[in-house]
């Protein structure tokens, strides 16, 4: 397998991975009643408060792989960086909304992670504390692709549902903004990183694992 | 076109003419006249394909012992498709199966028709589509209803079939050797998976939407006017869930790219059903960063002068090809029928042979 076809066979993969991830999303309790337009606020404020608790170390396990790519990834090491500084204080917009969606600021910053998001998080962890994680693409490419291609049709839909002004959807909306750059950026990422089948289903894999823990932390909400 | 399934009102037509736009469909075919009036019904449509399979066949009728017909809408509820076609084509007795379902319904019959021959059950098999919404899209099915809105236009999602659906009907013969003179095709696989767990009904008919996103049944309506006044006898398309089934679709491809089925670069006539050119340059943006897109080049269509006719589409488009005249020894012959229902994928891969 040439670089160029491994590159596209990691389109392919996680292509699959996303089609399976994002249909399997809609029977997650939440996102259903989100989708069929059942929405209550108190759904989104438990969806708010449990993202949070996971969003917060976003930068940090991104940090962690960057400091584990070596020389023969030093370009890839520095999107990795510019990544991480561009998001490192997301998680504050959310707890706003909160607060804007009639949550107590208290309440979100002290919750505890629900046992989905310990187990994505214990994973993302684990796997930039290995030597050259490049697989971890896979796993951004999950968590970038819900801003890109889900975050703005949801913040519409809560806005539209629940009659809140922008300053308790901005979140969302805003994550749905950036997403021709964060493509861009990720394609650049991935051809980068692929340089022939290991690294392809590496990717691949660390997307699945990711794309079933992140559905996990949605479908136990306030299980901690 | 507005003559034949009749005029609801001039805004109506305009939204009907963005549609074509849209979908670039230039001339198709009604099986209705403007009045109204038709002497056709689906088995008709598909008996008289049928006549004209049989009659540039090298076997006789006789030795023809299974038939699968595909359709969206029978004619009656009771009894199926298969015994109105196969009375009207005036064949002797026969084992049949009706296939109702969207647009996939022609893969489900020609892949029924293919294994009934590779069992060893029949020795030929006729696989049938066919389709008539031109007369549920006449204005009586819509005025006294719930759809039709006081400036005489429908919702989005009901007049969008009107311009998208035609009527027709085609027919192969699935034999177990090829023919003596003339190309054929042999079947080498087909593929069809439903992914009815992750969708709710995108197309309906015979069912109203409910506030929870759920359908209800025409039949649990409290009386049958009831339920037509409820708009429930309508032929309904969510296009936006159409979008969402996209990169499904799209997603099956990948997979028996990836498992080995089909190679893009191998493919020499891609017999792509698909409703509208919208959805087409949607398909080839995903499928040429995935490094599966097959040339468009080798895409056959009849789309832009048959328009879409459901069921009897994928029939057609083989027809087509085989009339061509550019069919030649060994090459390979991809077709993909997607279904909007609610989320069907086929594929089925073909090779030229000659007897």
């Amino acid at each position: 397998m040439t670089g160029d076809s491994a590159i596209e066979a990691t389109h392919r993969g996680l292509a699959r991975v996303w089609i399976d991830f994002e249909s399997a999303l809609s029977q997650v309790p939440v996102i259903a009643r989100l989708l069929s337009g059942r929405l209550r606020p108190e759904d989104y404020r438990r969806l708010l408060l449990n993202l949070r608790q996971q969003v917060v170390e976003g930068s940090r396990w991104i940090i962690r792989a960057a400091s584990n790519l070596g020389p023969a990834h030093e370009e890839l090491r520095s999107l990795f960086v510019l990544h991480a500084a561009a998001e490192h204080r997301d998680y504050r917009m959310l707890e706003d909304n909160y607060v804007a969606a009639g949550g107590v600021r208290e309440d979100i910053l002290s919750a505890r992670k629900n046992i989905g998001s310990e187990a994505l998080s214990a994973f993302m962890y684990q796997a930039a504390s290995k030597a050259d994680p490049v697989g971890l693409l896979g796993a951004m490419f999950i968590i970038e692709g819900l801003g890109n291609r889900l975050a703005r049709s949801w913040g519409e839909a809560v806005r539209a549902q629940l009659s809140l002004g922008e300053e308790a959807v901005s979140f969302l909306l805003y994550h749905g903004e950036n997403d021709g750059d964060h493509l861009d950026m990720f394609d650049r990422a991935l051809a980068l990183a692929v340089r022939g089948p290991a690294e392809s289903e590496d990717i691949v894999r660390h997307a699945r694992i990711v794309a079933r823990l992140y559905r996990l932390q949605l479908e136990e909400l306030d299980n901690v | 076109m507005a003559d034949h399934i009749g005029r609801l009102s001039p805004e109506a037509e305009r939204l009907g003419r963005l549609t074509l736009r849209q979908n670039r469909i230039r001339t198709r075919h009604y099986a209705i006249r403007p009045d109204g009036s038709s002497d056709w019904t689906v088995a008709r449509l598909a008996a008289r394909a049928v006549d004209d399979v049989l009659g540039g066949a090298e076997l006789d009728a006789a030795d023809v012992g299974f038939l699968a017909t595909a359709t969206t809408q029978n004619d009656t509820m009771v009894p199926g498709l298969a015994s109105g076609v196969h009375a009207e084509a005036g064949l002797p007795p026969m084992e049949i199966a009706s296939l109702q379902s969207v647009c996939a319904s022609a893969m489900m019959a020609l892949k029924t028709a293919w294994l009934q021959v590779a069992a060893g059950e029949h020795r030929a098999a006729l696989a049938v589509g066919a389709e008539f919404s031109s007369r549920y899209f006449r204005p009586g099915f819509y005025q006294d209803t719930a759809t039709l809105r006081e400036d005489g236009t429908l919702p989005g999602d009901a007049e969008f079939l009107r311009w998208t659906l035609s009527d027709g009907a085609a027919a192969v013969l699935v034999e177990d050797r090829p023919a003596r003179r003339g190309p054929s095709l042999r079947i080498d696989w087909i593929s069809l998976r439903s992914f009815a767990d992750r969708f709710t009904p995108c197309m309906t008919g015979g069912a109203v939407r409910t506030e929870d996103g759920g359908i209800k049944p025409w039949s649990l309506h409290d009386g049958i006017g009831e339920a037509a006044r409820a708009g429930a006898f309508q032929l309904r398309q969510d296009v936006d869930a159409l979008y969402r089934m996209l990169p499904v679709w799209m997603g099956e491809f990948m997979r028996l790219v990836d498992e080995g089925k089909i190679d893009p670069g191998a493919v020499d006539w891609f017999l792509c059903h698909f409703s509208a050119h919208s959805l087409r340059e949607e398909m080839v943006r995903l499928a040429t960063r995935a490094g599966c897109m097959i040339p468009e080049e080798r895409w056959f269509t009849n789309l832009y002068d048959k328009g879409n006719v459901g069921a009897a589409s994928l029939f057609l488009l083989i027809d087509d090809l085989m009339k061509s005249d550019r069919l030649r020894p060994g090459q390979r012959v991809l077709c993909a029928v997607p279904e909007s229902g609610q989320c069907v994928m086929a594929y089925a891969a073909m090779t030229v042979v000659e007897g």
